[in-house]
């Protein structure tokens, strides 16, 4: 218990939050991240190497089969670089390839705030007689257990009801 | 069996396949050697490719199923083969196992390291010193940054107040190249509305008037805006005047300097990165090593369990042929073409197997004719195996024992007991080596007169059967009888015409005399009287012999220490007649021997008295025994004028007799008991002069 209990402490758990804004045949999707990003990511930005945050977003209904209830998946990375030389860090968020857009920091909490709060992503929603699900996620890195099994850090899925728009 | 099924078992056994699938699999790791090659000189960028990544992922756990499937097919087919007790699964178990153990092991310790020394390098590239380099070189460059920063802020402070201090556009463009060369700036500007009134450039630094505008809103509040230009960092700041004007000094960072350490930033960004993607980087190494691994292992494992069935396939047919060969099948050969040593082993099989058959055809041809042989034959041959239980006859055996069933079938011996044959198969059951004698058999209560001999098969103390043989002797024997009664009837007639003849002319003369009157009657009726009684007197002796050859007593053996005997009837013959010396030599070493004491003394005194009467005078009779193997030999010699015969068997023959006196039938006599007594009886020329009878007699010491 006692160990459990200093693993849970030790471990600093992000969360992934989530505000849908619906339109006509569309989403808005608002996500931030709530808590701290791995030291070794934070890092290796000051140290001025590419680092990306990776949004995965995907769009259930309710059907039988489960190849038949995922009707959209989306992906979007915010990209953040420092320029050692001029210390600023630059800063690009694309949605399925697309840049969403773009922006500077002058330092790294600004830079890290930018990425865990990234911009407004709008995702086409089918129209649609049933209700749906979005289900979204960070993921931060790739770390490997034992050596060789790949396990994804990031923030744990999260589903919200995709409201009616109005 | 189809044929697609009998072109992969060909292909599996020649050598071309093996040697193709071997160059196959070298391809394989050779190729699995240039991708790990590749790997290592790759940037990092591509090296830590996520698809390279995925692709070894999936490469290692086929590898890894099919390893498995490959292991457990085997090991799975190997317990049912065990379980059902099928030929060479014991030996298949041992050579897969020795080939696991040989492959895994070795191969997972190399991996096991492999991986170690990997990790450790892989942890060693990112040591503290390169960070601390790294982080050193990022702070060099900020504080270069910083400090640049810092003057054309304390600059542009300067101007924008002094420029304050002026009125109007020609004072303010004096005041501002004033300040710029005393103040020693590369770059110094008058801005309003957003617009460039005045821009001042150092001469040496001409390319700054290609500097980008600065944004019109952040002209609005001071500020500090710091860019790339050039291959160096600019640094503009600006601070409003008062009167909506804008002051602006920037200055190029060290040209130089700031190369050197645009590199040293570029080489620490690829290091952070290369850091960050450290897992990636070490998962990528491990699993294309381990690709390695499982390739050489599964190489390895597959080529071991085919070679294991071409070396146990030959061997196994082997030993099934053998297997029944030795269970009494055909003599049939190993179809299995190899050219090993596996092959030499099978090839010398199928040539001994050759040579079996011809040998088995030879038997069989020595087997038919000897059946034809025995089957013509007329001497009765009985088989019998080495515990004496069993019996088989041929035709000949089986028609005088009257038991036609013998011919075809083997019986126990009990049942020639049964037959009434009891004493046949005592002597049979009785035999101790070779044997040999005369019996007289009565089947089907016919008496036959046979010869028997009884003769073990191979060595003579663990004899592997024995064989009988039977010889029909009642015909034989019965013109002998005839033979010899008319031999008899001869001599007895020849005895007695011997006398008459005498008797007659003694009679005749004595009815001459006595019809004539004759003065001499006196004289001649005695005289003829006298040879009268005295032929007849010689007639009586010899019915009196006759009588004694012919009604010989009841044998009685019984244990005799035979010196003791020959030399108390030796002792008799001392001084017996006149210059005639008579010697015992005794070998016998005091041994009783079974036999008859009075048959035997008579033997004795008969070969005796032949002697003395035969030796000269100054001649030596001499009486030998000894005992060899259980056989007794008697010896009696003398020097006498030696046999007088040709054929020295006529000596035995009742009634003859050279001497013209006796009654010849001392040594029919002598032959007659020692038959009796299962011996032999001979008379030879003794060296120099003089006659040697030997006899021999059987039974051994008591």
């Amino acid at each position: 218990m006692v160990l459990g209990a200093l693993l849970l402490a030790a471990v600093a758990v992000s969360e992934l939050e989530i505000v849908l804004t619906p339109a006509p045949a569309r989403l808005n999707v608002q996500l931030a991240v709530q808590g701290d990003l791995p030291e070794a990511w934070t890092q290796a930005l000051g140290g001025g190497a590419p680092v990306t945050l990776t949004y995965r977003l995907k769009l259930f209904r309710n059907r039988r089969f489960l190849w038949d209830q995922r009707l959209a998946s989306h992906e979007l990375q915010v990209k953040a670089q420092r320029d050692a030389l001029t210390g600023t860090f630059s800063l690009v968020a694309e949605l399925d390839g697309e840049i969403l857009a773009s922006g500077q920091a002058e330092t790294l909490d600004q830079a890290v705030h930018w990425v865990t709060h990234p911009p407004t992503a709008e995702i086409m929603v089918p129209l649609r007689h049933e209700p749906l699900w979005l289900v979204a996620r960070c993921e931060f890195m790739t770390r490997y257990k034992l050596l060789v099994f790949p396990s994804t850090v990031g923030t744990a899925w999260v589903t919200r009801s995709v409201p009616e728009a109005l | 069996m189809t044929p697609w099924h009998r072109t992969w078992l060909r292909w599996r056994r020649q050598n071309r396949f093996l040697i193709g699938l071997y160059l196959g699999l070298l391809l394989l790791v050779g190729l699995g050697y240039t991708l790990f090659a590749t790997m290592r000189s790759l940037p990092p960028e591509e090296l830590t490719n996520r698809l390279l990544t995925f692709l070894l992922w999936w490469f290692d756990l086929t590898l890894i199923a099919v390893v498995l499937f490959v292991l457990a097919r085997n090991l799975f087919k190997l317990a049912l083969e065990r379980h059902l007790g099928l030929l060479g699964a014991r030996f298949r178990t041992k050579l897969l196992l020795s080939y696991l153990v040989l492959i895994v092991v070795p191969t997972g310790l190399l991996f096991v390291l492999g991986v170690g020394l990997l990790s450790h390098a892989a942890a060693s590239w990112f040591s503290a010193p390169v960070d601390g380099m790294a982080q050193s070189g990022a702070k060099i460059a900020d504080s270069l940054r910083a400090e640049t920063e810092a003057r054309v802020r304390r600059d542009v402070s300067i101007v924008a107040r002094e420029l304050g201090k002026v009125e109007g556009e020609r004072a303010r463009t004096r005041e501002l190249t004033r300040l710029q060369a005393l103040l020693g700036t590369q770059l110094a500007g008058w801005y309003r509305d957003g617009t460039a009134v005045l821009e001042l450039v150092d001469p040496r630094q001409r390319e700054l008037l290609r500097l980008p505008p600065l944004d019109a809103e952040a002209l609005a509040h001071g500020g500090v805006q710091r860019e790339r230009f050039g291959g160096t960092v600019v640094v503009r700041a600006w601070e409003p005047i008062g009167d909506g004007s804008v002051a602006m000094i920037g200055e190029a960072v060290l040209p130089g300097l700031m190369q050197e350490q645009g590199r040293l930033a570029a080489a620490a960004a690829a290091y952070e990165r290369l850091k960050l993607e450290r897992p990636t980087i070490t998962a990528t190494t491990v699993l294309g090593f381990g690709a390695l691994a499982l390739v050489v292992v599964f190489a390895a494992m597959w080529l071991g369990l085919h070679l294991s069935r071409r070396f146990t396939e030959p061997l196994l047919a082997l030993v099934a042929t053998t297997q029944r060969v030795a269970g009494g099948d055909d003599l049939i050969e190993v179809p299995i073409p190899a050219e090993d040593e596996v092959g030499l082993l099978v090839s010398s099989f199928n040539a001994m197997v050759r040579r079996l058959r011809e040998r088995d055809e030879e038997l069989s041809t020595t087997v038919r004719r000897l059946d034809a042989v025995l089957g013509a034959v007329r001497t009765g041959v009985l088989t019998l195996d080495a515990e004496r239980e069993n019996v088989a006859a041929n035709p000949a055996a089986a028609a005088l024992l009257g038991m036609p069933h013998l011919a075809t079938e083997r019986v126990p011996l009990e049942a020639l007991t049964l037959a009434g044959l009891g004493k046949l198969a005592e002597v049979i059951r009785g035999a101790s080596g070779v044997s040999r004698g005369s019996l007289t058999i009565y089947p089907g209560g016919l008496a036959r007169a046979i010869e028997i001999a009884v003769v073990p098969l191979g060595r003579l103390e663990s004899p592997e059967g024995w064989v009988v043989a039977l010889e029909d002797l009642t015909q034989l024997v019965r013109a002998q009888r005839l033979a010899a009664w008319s031999e008899v009837a001869r001599r007895i007639a020849d005895q007695i015409k011997n006398p008459l003849t005498p008797i007659r002319l003694a009679a005749e003369r004595i009815a001459r005399h006595v019809e004539r009157r004759t003065p001499d009657l006196e004289t001649v009726v005695p005289q003829g009287c006298r040879a009268i009684v005295e032929h007849v007197q010689a007639m009586q002796e010899m019915v009196d012999a006759f009588a004694r050859y012919a009604k010989l007593p009841p044998m009685s053996r019984r244990p005799v220490a035979v010196s003791d005997l020959v030399r108390q009837v030796v002792s008799l013959y001392e001084g017996v007649r006149k210059g005639v010396e008579v010697r015992f030599a005794d070998a016998t070493g005091g041994v009783e021997v079974v036999l008859d004491p009075e048959q035997f003394r008579q033997v004795l005194t008969n070969l005796l008295d032949n002697a003395v009467e035969a030796s000269p005078p100054g001649g030596t009779v001499t009486a030998a025994t000894r005992c060899d193997d259980g056989l007794l030999e008697l010896e009696v010699t003398d020097q006498g004028s030696g046999l007088g015969v040709e054929d020295p068997e006529l000596l035995f023959q009742p009634f003859y007799s050279t001497k013209g006196r006796g009654s010849g039938v001392g040594l029919a006599v002598v032959q007659r008991i020692v038959s009796d007594h299962g011996g032999t009886v001979r008379l030879e020329h003794n060296r120099p002069n003089g006659v040697r009878a030997v006899v021999r007699i059987p039974g051994g010491e008591a």
